[in-house]
This record gives structure tokens, sequence and C-alpha cells, in this order.
């Protein structure tokens, strides 16, 4: 009934009309007490109308009229007679012949159509008690009055029995498309040559069965000739003159003419007057011989259109078929209807078809064109004495089966151009003829006309409308295309839901997951993980699973062996690269002395030196020296000051070993120490003790250093197996090791600076005698400067005792690794340093694993960024080898982003796809400046995994849902949580109209403000979003 | 060019990484220093309104990635500059170095009409520091050899000189932009490009 929102009345003979009364009758009968109340009538129904008609005047007067048609039906179908005595009560409704025919839920209409249903159904429910069994719907407090409630809109409509201009917006009801069929079949076969009888005549009325039918057929016949929605109707003129061939008729008589597009062809129709819907005339007489009158022409079956002017009576056309017989004459009345008809034709026949000649062109033309052409058309000039007889040519332009074709692929819109120009073409020359003409039936033509143009107007407004919804669903399945092809990969198909799991991986759900130190349920450490992220306190434990660097399933013993490993490997290359780093930055001391020298040189000298020249010169040895002096007294002082605080803790850390162990345990630790038989276990066991014993900042100072004195004694241990076991010598040991540093330097400093001077000699043993009497004198300055060798180049030199010139290196080794130092170096000292967690030395440990890693990988080398990466990595784990473990899991996804991968550009072409599907205003906006597709907005976002967007927090609880998400829904969740950012502010840049550079500084002003949480949601609502639109295929 | 109503000169500074681009520009813009900044990730952008020859500009300043595999983002950034600024650090001669491979990389990614000709301004950045590597004289004899480039020894630390220097960066971008708008004017059928993408659009809106 929707249809009747926006018309107001709906046709009686309408489907929905039906099964609205088929859905009330339903209702009713539903729960009905019919043996109590005595019904057995087969509708139950409509005894209980009457009976309710006692009580109820709405139904009174229903039950009344029901009882009359039901008595007049049985009249009608047994008279046969031509005389009707009995007329339908209901006059107003003509449509109740029909409604005798298909008496179903006769009552049930009626009260529709009167407006009296709802009351009847409100009656009914507020008696329900009487009629209906408990568990009836009616007698339901809440349904019964929604029922009857919902009955009083369809109550509120007309109801008519005339089909409207648009009536084809409605289901047309099977018996007219039945008729339409015989009309059409009827034709197509010889028609009988039966004598119509001129005084049959009869009402439309008439009560006889068989001319009920008819009157149907004959109703509908008129109807098709109307504007519809298989045919568009071109042309249309009553009066119009036909001599069937087929009858014995000698006058011609007079007729409907009409010109119908359909999608395949062009057809002309004549209805005799007689069968026209408003012919009153004739009554009483059998008119199924005017049926075999109508003319139904279908155009390209016709070859020449032969027209006769005549300035008396109009004019006549005769159209010839293919085979050569002629069609009847069609005589148009005086006025230039024939013209019109014509144009109407040439114009239907565009564009797969035309007149030869043409019609307009001989108008348009001089007469100098209408003596060139043989059979010119005087168009408009009727008035012209000469009566004249043209002959056209219908051609076909176009290949008949390839029009089939594309009609069968409903392929309108690329028609509709041509359609909708035609129609208003053929409109507009109609009224304009119609104007011209002044024949006696004007007025009714151009009203006819009007109508037309009004008809056409509606329709090629109609067809927009459909071509408009055609091409949005065209769009939507394009659009469904791109999704399943480009985008079913970045989603999982598999929905998993995120029941009960708001809080995330809390520490209650982490104690029922983690049973004796085994986590087996992977699926749910995931999801739990993916909808709320892990509670603070566990990320340590859990984010290494979460990275696969632990085992699901694995043991704590399976774990701490791996651990061990880990921290083996680590500490062997760490090696490694202290040893070159070592040679590296002996180096730098070379070229930075040189580049002074350079520069002195060149302040000094006032002269141009070849830059050749000057690269090589390294004469100056005093800045050189100096140089190095400048360093040696930093790091001293540096251990100085140190020293302070140095001091207790090393003094604590001592007493860890000795107090927290009897002596025989301190006795396997020195062993373990000095017989390099397990190196990292003794690492790990000091460690470990200090973690447990501080947790202030400068704890990892103190494993630092004892990091450096075990390994640094496990050298010593190689080097010299004679060393004694005791800790006093192991001191000793330091101190000797210091001698040989010293000496080290000594000895390889000639062999880095040639030219050197032997004044150089003197202000090195000086400086460093310097060092080694304060280094001699006091042990824990020793230590602390052993504990600083780590970044000491000395230090590293003494391990390994290459010289400067690379020794078992090759230059481009040192060269590569010294170059990637010097960038993480750099980059290290401006990572978060404004980060509690880094404001101390742990900017080291960064620095270490940094370094690690582009040791191992050097092919890859250190890229900006990486840092970033570590650093929450480091935070998280405070723990060198673990961290390094799992950067390089990380690394495994991350590496592809940085510049030698293609990521990057596959996350920019996804993200395009994906703002395309799920937000297509922002698509719009970003594909009006061009510039803005490239996505270099979001390139720090995927290559941090949005590292420097967030504050430390939230770039914890977004990379373990990115983590978490690569298992549970998308392995490109970064995608999501991009577009959730863009999603977040998407008013802002869309009111804006922000542009490439607007939203880059947007973005980069906004970094670390956003909310994550927000954020988050919104990037799992928009995986599940294409997650279900993938799914609904 | 008196009727155009908004000038914007997008300037680029180029350089090795840690040679102090970020501090510049925040110094240039905000007239803050600050040992807090972190390594340039992508790109970023600030604009400063400024006044040159009676003229209000807006520049519009470019701070980049410095590590030289990130050049490859450069095309996107680099398009339309109006001026190319190039810093190194006075005090490591590798920053130095490398000034010949970035102004050859901007020249080939920004591929502007004159190549010979388009503005550079050349810094150094840090002479606050010791012990300095490279001298003044070696610097301005580079920009000699490059077409006569100013040169500017800047301190981003004590804002030494950096306005100065983007004083003549503005002015030499203003000069730039101009040749370039008088270029373009030759060919007056640019704009008639737009305006025939638009119809067609509209074209193409109507026809559904």
């Amino acid at each position: 009934m929707e249809e009747s929102v926006t018309k107001k009345f709906v046709h009686e003979e309408s489907g929905s009309v039906t099964s609205l009364c088929g859905a009330v009758e339903a209702c009713l009968s539903q729960g009905l007490r019919r043996r109590a109340l005595g019904l057995f009538k087969t509708s139950s129904t409509t005894a209980l109308l009457h009976k309710i008609a006692k009580h109820s005047p709405e139904a009174a007067l229903i039950s009344k009229r029901v009882i009359e048609l039901e008595n007049i039906d049985p009249n009608r179908r047994s008279s046969s007679s031509s005389d009707s005595t009995t007329k339908p009560v209901l006059m107003k409704n003509a449509s109740l012949q029909n409604v005798n025919l298909l008496p179903k839920y006769l009552w049930i209409r009626l009260a529709l159509f009167e407006k009296q249903l709802s009351r009847i159904i409100d009656y009914l429910v507020s008696n329900a008690s009487k009629y209906y069994d408990k568990d009836a719907l009616v007698a339901d407090p809440d349904y019964g009055s929604i029922l009857s409630s919902l009955l009083v809109g369809p109550c509120a409509l007309d109801y008519s029995r005339t089909k409207t201009a648009d009536h084809f917006w409605t289901d047309p009801p099977a018996d007219e498309l039945v008729q339409r069929h015989r009309i059409s079949s009827s034709h197509s076969t010889p028609p009988s040559m039966r004598r119509p009888i001129p005084n049959f005549r009869r009402s439309l009325n008439a009560s006889s069965e068989d001319s009920t039918t008819r009157c149907i057929t004959q109703q509908d016949y008129v109807e098709s000739l109307h504007q519809n929605s298989r045919a568009t109707l071109l042309f249309g003129k009553n009066n119009v003159l036909v001599l069937p061939a087929k009858a014995d008729q000698t006058e011609p008589m007079p007729g409907y003419l009409s010109l119908h597009q359909t999608a395949s062809c062009l057809t002309i129709k004549w209805t005799p007057n007689q069968l026209m819907n408003g012919f009153t005339e004739s009554d009483g007489l059998d008119k199924s011989i005017y049926w075999d009158y109508a003319l139904q022409v279908r155009l390209d079956e016709i070859v020449y259109v032969h027209c006769h002017q005549d300035v008396e009576t109009g004019g006549t056309v005769i159209l010839v078929g293919q085979d050569g017989v002629q069609r009847p004459p069609i005589h148009f009345p005086r006025g230039g209807h024939m013209l019109a008809f014509l144009s109407c034709l040439e114009t239907g026949l565009l564009p797969h078809g035309r007149l030869d000649p043409p019609l307009w062109s001989q108008r348009s033309g001089t007469a100098k064109a209408n003596n060139k052409r043989k059979r010119p058309l005087p168009a408009l000039v009727e008035n012209e004495d000469e009566p004249k007889d043209f002959v056209f040519r219908i051609i076909d332009n176009s290949n008949h089966k390839d029009m089939f074709k594309r009609h069968e692929l409903m392929e309108r819109h690329s028609h509709l151009p041509n359609k909708v120009r035609t129609q208003l073409g053929s409109s507009s020359t109609s009224s304009e003829s119609s104007t011209k003409s002044f024949s006696i039936d004007q007025n009714g033509a151009s009203e006819a006309l009007s109508n037309i143009c009004i008809q056409a107007v509606c329709d090629s407004m109609k067809r927009q409308i459909i071509s408009r919804a055609f091409y949005g669903w065209l769009a939507y399945c394009r659009h469904l295309s791109t999704v399943r092809t480009h985008l079913s990969g970045l989603v999982h198909n598999n929905i998993v839901p995120g029941d009960n799991a708001d809080e995330g991986l809390s520490e209650q759900k982490w104690t029922e997951l983690f049973v004796d130190g085994v986590l087996n349920n992977a699926d749910e450490v995931y999801r739990l993980t993916y909808y709320g992220g892990v509670a603070h306190e566990l990320r340590k434990e859990v984010w290494p699973y979460l990275l696969g660097h632990y085992k699901f399933g694995s043991t704590l013993a399976q774990r701490e062996e791996l651990s061990e490993q880990t921290k083996q490997a680590y500490e062997t290359t760490m090696s490694e690269w202290l040893a070159v780093e070592a040679i590296v930055r002996q180096r730098d001391k070379e070229t930075q002395a040189n580049a002074i020298a350079k520069l002195s040189s060149e302040s000094t000298s006032g002269e141009q030196v070849p830059p050749q020249i000057q690269r090589d010169l390294s004469n100056d040895v005093f800045e050189d020296i100096s140089d190095y002096d400048y360093e040696s007294n930093e790091e001293e002082s540096n251990a100085e000051g140190d020293d302070k605080t140095k001091r207790p803790k090393k003094t604590k850390q001592n007493t860890v070993i000795y107090d927290g162990s009897d002596d025989e345990k301190q006795q396997i630790h020195t062993n373990n120490c000095t017989a390099d038989t397990n190196p990292s276990a003794n690492v790990e066991e000091s460690e470990t003790k200090d973690n447990e014993t501080h947790k202030e900042n400068d704890e990892t100072r103190l494993t630092n250093s004892v990091l450096n004195e075990s390994s640094d004694t496990n050298r010593n241990a190689d080097e010299q197996p004679t060393t004694s076991k005791t800790h006093k010598n192991k001191i000793e040991d330091n101190h000797e090791d210091l001698q040989r540093f010293i000496g080290n330097v000594i000895v390889t400093n000639p062999s880095v600076d040639m030219t050197n001077l032997p004044v150089d000699y003197q202000h090195t043993k000086v400086s460093l005698d310097a060092l080694t009497e304060e280094g001699g004198s006091s042990l824990d300055t020793l230590d602390c400067l052993e504990s600083h060798g780590l970044v000491s180049p000395a230090r590293s030199a003494c391990v390994s005792p290459a010289s400067s010139n690379g020794g078992v290196y090759s230059p481009e080794l040192l060269e590569t690794f010294g170059l990637n130092l010097h960038r993480i170096e750099k980059d290290v000292q401006r990572c978060d340093r404004n980060y509690w967690y880094f404001s101390g030395d742990n900017l080291d440990k960064l620095r270490n694993v940094m370094c690690t890693y582009v040791w191992e990988h050097l092919d890859i080398g250190y890229m900006q960024g990486m840092c970033d990466l570590v650093a929450p990595l480091l935070v998280i784990f405070n723990d060198e080898s673990l961290t390094y473990a799992c950067f390089c899991h990380l690394m495994e996804r991350m590496v592809e982003n940085f510049p030698n991968g293609n990521a990057m550009d596959c996350h920019f072409a996804n993200m395009r796809s994906l703002i395309q599907i799920l937000d297509s205003e922002m698509y719009e906006l970003m594909h009006s400046h061009g510039d803005y597709t490239h996505f270099y907005f979001c390139y720090r976002w995927f290559l941090l995994d949005f590292k420097r967007e967030l504050v430390y927090n939230d770039v914890f609880a977004f990379w373990e849902v990115i983590w978490a998400a690569q298992q549970v829904a998308s392995s490109h969740f970064v995608l999501f949580l991009a577009l959730a950012l863009l999603e977040i502010y998407r008013d802002i840049i869309l009111s804006n109209s922000m542009d490439f550079t607007d939203i880059i500084k947007f973005f980069n002003e906004m970094a670390e403000r956003h909310d994550a949480q927000a954020v988050l949601r919104i990037a799992r609502e928009l995986v599940l979003q294409l997650q279900l639109l993938i799914e609904n295929k | 060019m008196a009727t155009r109503k908004k000038v914007l000169l997008k300037v680029i500074i180029l350089g090795d990484s840690g040679v102090g681009k970020t501090s510049l520009m925040n110094q240039y813009v905000n007239k803050k220093f600050s040992n807090q900044y972190k390594a340039t990730i992508g790109a970023d952008f600030l604009t400063k309104e400024v006044i040159v020859d009676d003229r209000i500009v807006t520049m519009q300043i470019w701070d980049t990635a410095g590590q030289e595999r990130f050049q490859s983002l450069g095309v996107a950034f680099y398009r339309g500059a109006d001026c190319c600024v190039l810093v190194f650090d006075v005090t490591a001669p590798n920053t130095f170095k490398s000034l010949d491979s970035w102004r050859d990389e901007f020249l080939i990614q920004a591929s502007p009409r004159e190549p010979e000709n388009f503005p550079f301004v050349l810094l150094g950045n840090k002479v606050d520091l010791e012990p300095r590597a490279i001298s003044s004289k070696r610097a301005q004899q580079w920009c000699q050899s490059k077409n006569g480039i100013p040169y500017f020894e800047t301190s981003a630390k004590e804002a030494l000189n950096v306005e100065q220097a983007f004083q003549s960066i503005a002015r030499n971008a203003l000069t730039q932009q101009n040749q370039t708008v008088d270029l373009y004017n030759e060919f007056p059928d640019q704009i008639k490009l737009t305006n025939t993408t638009n119809r067609n659009s509209n074209g193409d809106s109507c026809a559904c």
C-alpha cells in the first residue's frame, strides 16, 4: 500500500488490495470461536459480519450490501439477456461486477471501499471476548488494537476503478494482461468477415456475463492505448476515418488512431469509436464485430507510406507492407493531423530508421529543394490549392539483431537520451501542429496532445529515474566487485566476535589462561588483546607471545632456554660489532683531525690549496692531539662524575651477590666467570638479582656495568687461562686490562697517524699517564671506566687488537658499518629523550639493540625510524636481548615499509580503495585534490605503526592490537587505524576541504593528541563493516 | 602580478640528518630552540607570513627527512618548490660533502624549468659549536662553483643569522615565482584546460 501514500487513491483491483484483504481475513479467522457462534458457513468471517451486524451499525451497512450483491450475483449468472433490470446497487463502484466475479474477501473489500473496515475491526476487538478465543490475535490487547489502528490508514484512502495516467505504477491485474494478449493475437490471425450490426447498442454496464468480460477487454484495450509502461504514446487522434479492408463496410468508420513506441518497434493502432470508452451512442449491441475492424500495424512490416493530401477533406495515409499488400487507408480530418502524424512517425523511427525522403528537410529547404526532390511534402501548406501525393520509404538504418540484443540486455540508458529527445520532440511538434490546426475537434485534440505532452514529460522523468536507479545499481555492483577483488585480502573471512572481551587481557584472565607456566589458548589471547588490549603489567610477559618470540604452549623451561640462547647470541653479536666500532671510531678521529687540520691550514696559510691535496694533508698534529686529549679528559671527567653515583651501587651489587648466596655459590659464580663455561648464565644471574633489588632507573646502569665486567672477565679468561679465581684477582685483572688499554692506544696511534711527529707521542703519553695514575689509584674509578668501556673506543680496541687500518675487516664493511653507526648515534640521541625512560642511560641500550640489528642486517642497514620502533619494546622489556629478539620479529613485517620495500605503495593503494568503499564523500574530496591521493600524510603512520602519533601508553595499546589483529581480523589493521584517524576528524577535513598540505599539517599538529581508544574502536568497527560487506555475497 | 591576492612561497629544506633542518625551521617560524626534536620522518611544514619588498607573502617551509634513502619520497614534496635551502653542519665534514648529491637530487626530482637558475640557498649551521670542520671560505667556494648561491652561517640554537637567511630565501623564492608565473602566462591554455575538465565532468553527470 505504499503507493497509496503518494497517490491518495488506489485501484480496487490492485494486487495489494487483495493481499491486504487476505491478511485481514486471516487475522479475523484466527482464533474465531466458530462452533460457539454457530458459524459454519464456508466464509466464516462473512457469517461473523452478519452476526455482529445486529450490534454494529457499520457492520450492518456492509452486511446489507453483501447480501444485496449476493442476491444480484445468481441473477447475473443466469441471465444472458441484454435486459439488465437489476442494476448494481453500488453504482459508485463499477468494479463490483468484477468483485462478483472474484468473490474472495467480498465483505472485507466492501468494507474497505466503504471505509468502514477499521470500525468493524474496532468493534470486533473491543468485543473480542464474545467472538474469539483467549489466545486469538484479535483478542490480544495489544495486537488487536494495532490491527484496527493499522487499518485506519487504508480506510482513509479512495478506491477507484478508473485507471489513471500513472496506473502503470501499479501491477496490472492478470486479466488485463490476458485481454491484451487476446487483442494482439486476434489481429495476427485473419479476422472473420462478420458484418457489424449498426444498431446493436448496449451500455457499458450491461449485465450479461459475456458483455462483462467484453467490457473488461474493451476497457483494458482502451487503456492500453494510453501511455503505459510498455509503450510510449507518440501520437493520438480521434475521429480518424478508416475503411476496414476485411469488412464489407462501405463507409469509412471514425476511430481513434494512435502511434505507440515499444522497446522493439513502432505500432500504429486504430480503434473504432464504438469500442472507445466514452462512446455512448451505441448501446445494447454486441460490439464484438468491431474488434475485427480494429487495426494494429507493426511499422517494421511497412515499407512505404503513401500520402494523399486533399485540401477539402484532410489527408489519407496508406501503409504498404513488405509483401506489397496495402493496409486500409487512414483518413485524417483536416487540420494538419496527417502532417503531425508523419512527423511523429519520423521521429519515432529514429534512431534506427528514417523516412526517405526526410520529412522536415524538405520543409526547411527552399523551392529548389522542392524541385530537386521528386515528391516534396508541402508541409503545413494545406491551404495550397493543388492536392498532392507523396510516397515515403521507411528505411531501417540499424541492424535489427543488434537492436534487439541491446533491448534484451535492457541497456535502456544507451537509448534513453534519444528516446527522451524523441518524445519531447514529438510532443512539441504535436502541440505545435494542434495549435495551428483549425479543425472542428481542435479543442479535443489539443487537450489530448497536451496530455500526451505531459505524459511524455512524465515518461522521460520516469525513465531518468529508472536509469539513475540502474546506474546506482551498476555502481553498487562495480563497487562490490572492487571490494571483492581488491579488498577481500585485507580482512579475514571469519568474523571473530568480541563478546566479553572489552576488558581485554586482564590479570584475572591471564591467570585463567596461563596455567602452570604454559599459555595454550592462543586464539583467546589474540581475541582478548584485539578487543581490549593487554593490562600494562602483563605486557612484558604477553608481548613476546604476540610477536612470535615465545611459542604458545611452551613451558617455562623452554622459554628460559630460549632466553638463554637469545642472550648468548646477542652477546656474541655485540662483541663482534663493538670491535668494529672501535676501528671506526679510530678512523673517525683521523678524518676529524684531517678536516680540522685542513681548516686551520686554510685559515693560517691564507692561500688556496687544491682540495685533493688538502684531503691528504694531515700534518697539523697539534689539533689531532688536542682533540684526543679532549676526549680522554671527557672520559675521565665522566668517570669521575659517575664515581659518586656509582660507588654505592657497586657496593650494593656486591652485597647482593654475597648476601643472596652462600660462599659456595659465590665460588661457583666466580668459577663460571673465569672458566668461561657459561658466561651468559652468569650475566643473567646477576642481572636478575639486580632487577629484583633495584627498581629505580639507575638499575640499568648497574646492569650495564655488571655485564661489561663479567664479559670482560670472560674474555680475559680466554686470553689468560692462568688468571686466579679470586675476586681480588679479578680486579687486578681489570687493572691489567687498563694497562693494556693504555698500551694499545700508544701502540696503535703511530700506525694510525703515519705522519705524526714525535711530539704526538709525548702528548699522548702525558695524557695517558695521567689517566693511568688516576686509574691505578682508585679501583672503583677503574671499574667505572671499564663499565664505560662499552662506548670507549680504546676499550674495544683492547678486545680486538686490530689497528684502525682495518685488520681482518674489509674497508667496505668498515665504511658501511661506520656510516650506519653515525646515523644510529645521531638518531638514538634524539629519540624520545623527553620520555622518562630514556632520560638516563637507557639510550645506550637502545643504541646497542639498534647496532646489533644493523650489524646482523647490514644489507638492510639503519634507516630512520627504526629507533622509534625499538624504543617502545625496550621500555616494556627493559632487556636488551629480549628487545632485540622481538624487534627482529617486528621488523619482519615492518621492513617492507621502509624505502627499499614496496609495502608503503601497497598501503597507499589500499587506503585509496578503502576510502572509496567506506567513505565516498571523503574520497570525492581527495579526488578533487589530485595530489591528495598520494596519501603521504599516512607515511609516518605506516612506517612507525603510529608510534609518533601517540603518547607512549597509547603506542603500547595500538601495537598489541595491531599484532593481535593479524590473527583475529586483519593482517592490515594499520590501514583501518589510518582510516579511523581520518574518520574521527572527517568533519573537520570535509568542512575545511583540506588538501594535501593542509592534512599533513593537521595530522602533524594533532600528533600525540588523538583519542587512542576511540580510534581503535572505530578501526575495529571498520574492519567489521568490510567483513560484512564481503560476506554479503 | 599585483593583482594576485595571495603569494605562497614553497621552500624545501634539504641536508643530511642531524644538521639542524627542523631546528632552523622552528627557530625561524616559532623563534624557539629545543633540543628535544626527534629525527624527522616523512615531512612536515610550517608557514610564516613575511614581508618581502613591501609585499606580504606566505612562506611554506617544508622540513624533510635527512636520510638520503627517503629521497624517493621527495618528489611529492619537492614539486612546485620556489626555493631550495641546503643545510650542512659546519662541524661535520660529511654533511658538507653530500651537498652536491642533495642539490642534484632536488633538481632531478623537482625538475624546475631552469635548473641552472633555480634559487638555492646554503646554510652552514651549528656555528656555535666547536670545533669547526668546514671553513667559511670552503663553503663560499662551493657556492661560487654553483652559480653563486648565497651562503649564510647560522646557529639555530643561538638564533644567529637565521632571520637574515630566511629573508634572503623568501626574496629568492619570490623572484623565482614571478619568473615562473611569467613563463606560465605565455601559455594561457593552462587556465582553459581546467575549465574544459570541469565541463566534461559536468557533462558526464548529466548524461546519466
